[in-house]
Order: C-alpha cells, then structure tokens, then sequence
C-alpha cells in the first residue's frame, strides 16, 4: 500500500449488515483476497460489493464496482485498455493492458445507462457521501444494484455514520423483500418508484407490515400517485424524494409529501453545501458541490421539466419525453402522471408511436391495480380526455401483466 | 373505423360518402385508425407509402388503409 493513499474513518465499521440472511457487520464482512488496484470488481451478489467498497476505504484503492452482467465483453476490454485489472466474480483476475499510477481514493461509478452505452464517473468516498449531519439509528434496506449511484449512497451512509444498519436484496429477493425487511427490523428504505409500484402491487399488507420511518425515492420522475398511496400505507413515515445522478449526485431533496419541488429553489445564492438548481429552456440545469470528477460548474442533466403552478416538475429525458403530435407538443412524464392518477392503474409507460398525419401519437402500456376490478382502453381514454388536451390523450392503450422492472430497479418510464 | 368513433362517442355513418369533417373525423381518429390497423396486423405499416392524397370522406379513409395494408 502508498504512504500517499488516504483512509476514511469508517465510524460505521460495527453496523450491522444482513446479506443472505446471515447476520454480521461490516467488520466482520469476509475479505476478497489480493484486490489489485486500480480494480473492475465485478460481482453476483451483494455481500461481494459490500467486501470490496470495504477494501477500497480501508486501502484507498482505485474501484470500479458493478454487476457482472452489466459490464459486457467490449466493455471489459475498454476497462484493461484504462489500466483496471478485472476480478470476476469467481475471483478470477484479468492484469490491466496498460500499466498505470493508481488514482488514490478513486471511486468509478457506471451511469445507469438509460441514455446509452454506460460510461464512468470518478468520484471519491467523500464526494459519495452526501449525508453528513447526524442520523437517528436505522436500518436501511439495500435493494439497489451494486455500484450504482443509489448504490453508494446508502452503503456510504452506513459505512460513515453510528448505527446506520444494512440488510442486502439480492435480485432473487426482490419479490419477497418486504417480508425480509420486516424479518430483519429495516426502518429505512430506498427505492425507485417503479420499485414500490411494484411492492404495492404484489402486496400491500406486507408491505405496510415493514416498520419504515423512512421511505426514499429516486432515479426516475417522482409522481404524486406513488407518493400519495405510500402516504396512505405509512401515515406517520417520513417520505423523501431525491434527484440524484453519478454526474451531479444527490442535488435535490424533498420531504414535503408532494411532486416536484418548489419554483423558489431555482437560482438560489451559491453555498458551499448546496447545489444550484436552474432551468435553461426546458432543461434542468445544476451546479453541485457533489459533482464527478471534472463535472465543475453547470451541468446540463438531458432531464426535462415543466412548470405547474409554484412546482417545477421533472417530467422525463429530453429526447424522449416531448412528443410532438402534428406540431402540438406533449410531455410524456405528465400524460404518465395523469394515467397513473387514475385509481384502476399501478404502473403506466407513454411513448410516441409513428402516425400517418400528425407525425407521432400517444401511446402508453399500462399495468391495472387487480384489486379496484377491470378497466377498459375507454376508461383511460375518457379519464384522460378531461384532464389533457385531446393531442394528449393516449388513443392505443396496451395492458401489461406484470410491472416491468430492470436490474436497476428502474423501468424506463 | 366505427370502432374509433364509438371510442369518441360517435356514431359511423352508413353512407361512405359522408364528408369526414361534417362527422366529426380528425386527423388524430384517422390516425388512432391507423395504429388500430397496425396492432390487428401486428406489423408495422409504412406510413409514407401511399403518398399525400386527399382524404375528404369515409371513403377515402377506408381507401387509404386498404391501401396502407397492401403497401
């Protein structure tokens, strides 16, 4: 190890971290023997991840972390080429292709991929770790897929702060987690809303049998439906979105129990501690102290928002959340939020279809709450058609079975 | 066609001469048509195959959807 690594104090070291069931804390983790640095360490499961970002801030190692099945072939390749051995899950290691000086304390975050080719975003312990002040004790449940931005914010708050415990999702455990975490005592949780779609969905009571004091969502827009039936389920939680991304971290915060977040955030005075949010045409522009490595200054997020009343409303991705139906333009994000209004549905997509005329039309994929009885095409499309200009409503309608979720618990909404 | 229209709590007329707007049929039902076709097909159809045409009445709708079909 370098004389010139730095360590983090890890005051988080004795917490307790449940991964397969087993009890034991971040201490007691097993050890991944001889980690090379600069390392891709890709894992199957989360005890692996939680093992190796344990080495990385006792060592201050250079880390890659992520999924195997999220780094393909080329994409290995690319990572030898830039100098990283990578470890496979069976411990195997293929040496870097190029020799070079590790970035000590480098932490390299994929992004989720949802514009593209994933790329990496360098990051540090300290720029991850964006809860500082003083929590009361909880457990947090980690659903999400290592290595991802989410990722790291809940493990780093475990690891860097007292009584902040973890109980790991495996993905085979997705489907039963509430049951887990009631097991297990987790009164904190995190997820996107696709995620708690779907626990709702698959199971309400059970959900509401979780002790939560805490429930967080991220990484997609955040509708006033979710937020409202996870009101009703936990009266008393304290309810908190966040828009988060490796390139800018965790810049917005809200825990008044409604979508969007206040047009007086915009534009406030700098501070050092928070990040300045702004809207250049209809993108959301931020400029965050937790920013990737050479992402100073303003970024252009490719996220989109609308105004509705004293809120800013993040809608969907630039290139895809404007449809333009015969030169009338439409938000996808707010056709969705408006499907997702209706009692009858647990989960919406909307899209642009190609059209003879006007160019493009609505469409959208819909997920029925089995438990309010059937729904029609036509009770959407009157649902809609008093709440959205008739360019907006949604004419082709297509039920789906089962919330579709991918490894990122996200559903490309 | 009638189905879009019932969807829009209308009627079809009986007489394919009916003039499309004196019944009320825009651009956004010929296009919901389309799509109906397309999703019976389960094929793409290629929208630019038949070219700009005027399409005045129920007729010339259910032309141009023939037409679509065999493009």
């Amino acid at each position: 190890m370098s004389s010139r690594r730095r360590t983090t104090a890890l005051i988080g070291d004795d917490n307790t971290v449940v991964v397969a069931g087993k009890r034991l804390t971040w201490r007691t983790l097993h050890k991944l023997p001889q980690l090379p640095s600069p390392a891709a360490v890709l894992v199957d499961n989360g005890a692996d991840a939680l093992a190796a970002l344990r080495h990385h801030a006792v060592h201050g190692t250079e880390l890659l972390v992520a999924t195997e099945s999220r780094v393909d072939e080329r994409m290995r390749e690319e990572l030898g080429e830039s100098g990283f051995a990578v470890v496979l899950p069976d411990g195997a290691v293929t040496p870097a292709r190029l020799k070079r000086v590790e970035e000590s304390g480098r932490a390299w975050l994929l992004t989720s991929g949802s514009t593209g080719r994933p790329k990496r975003i360098g990051h540090t312990l300290e720029s991850l770790t964006t809860v500082t002040a003083d929590q009361p004790p909880r457990t947090w449940l980690l659903p999400y897929s290592p290595g991802t931005y989410a990722w790291w914010q809940v493990v780093t708050l475990s690891l860097t702060q007292a009584d902040q415990g973890l109980v790991v999702i495996e993905p085979h455990e997705l489907e039963n987690w509430p049951a887990i975490a009631a097991e297990h005592g987790v009164t904190a949780a995190s997820g996107t809303p696709t995620f708690w779609r779907q626990a709702i969905y698959r199971d309400a009571d059970a959900l509401a049998g979780v002790p939560l004091e805490q429930i967080t969502l991220g990484g997609e827009p955040v509708d006033q439906a979710i937020l409202d039936q996870l009101r009703e389920l936990f009266p008393a939680t304290r309810i908190s979105w966040i828009y988060a991304s490796s390139e800018v971290g965790a810049s917005i915060v809200v825990h008044d129990g409604k979508a969007g977040f206040p047009r007086s955030w915009l534009d406030r005075d700098p501070h050092p501690e928070r990040p300045v949010v702004s809207v250049d045409g209809d993108e959301l522009v931020i400029r965050s102290p937790h920013h990737g490595a050479g992402l100073v200054g303003a970024v252009r997020t490719g996220d989109r928002v609308e105004f509705d009343g004293d809120r800013v409303l993040i809608t969907g991705r630039l290139d895809t959340d404007e449809i333009n139906v015969g030169g009338s333009k439409v938000s996808a994000g707010v056709v969705r939020n408006v499907l997702m209004g209706h009692p009858g549905v647990s989960w919406a997509r909307v899209f642009a279809r190609k059209a003879p005329l006007v160019g493009r039309m609505v469409a959208a994929e819909v997920v029925p709450n089995r438990s309010l009885g059937p729904i029609t095409d036509a009770d959407l499309v009157q649902w809609c058609s008093t709440r959205l200009p008739d360019y907006g409503v949604p004419r082709r309608i297509r039920f789906l079975d089962e919330i579709p979720q991918k490894e990122t618990l996200k559903s490309d909404v | 066609m009638g189905e879009v229209m019932t969807a829009q709590g209308r009627a079809l007329p009986a007489d394919d001469t009916a003039d499309l707007r004196e019944i009320g049929f825009r651009s956004l039902d010929f296009s919901e048509l389309a799509l109906r076709v397309e999703d019976e097909l389960g094929d793409e159809l290629n929208f630019d195959a038949p070219g700009l045409r005027r399409i005045a009445t129920v007729g010339d709708v259910l032309d141009f959807i023939e037409q679509l079909q065999s493009a």
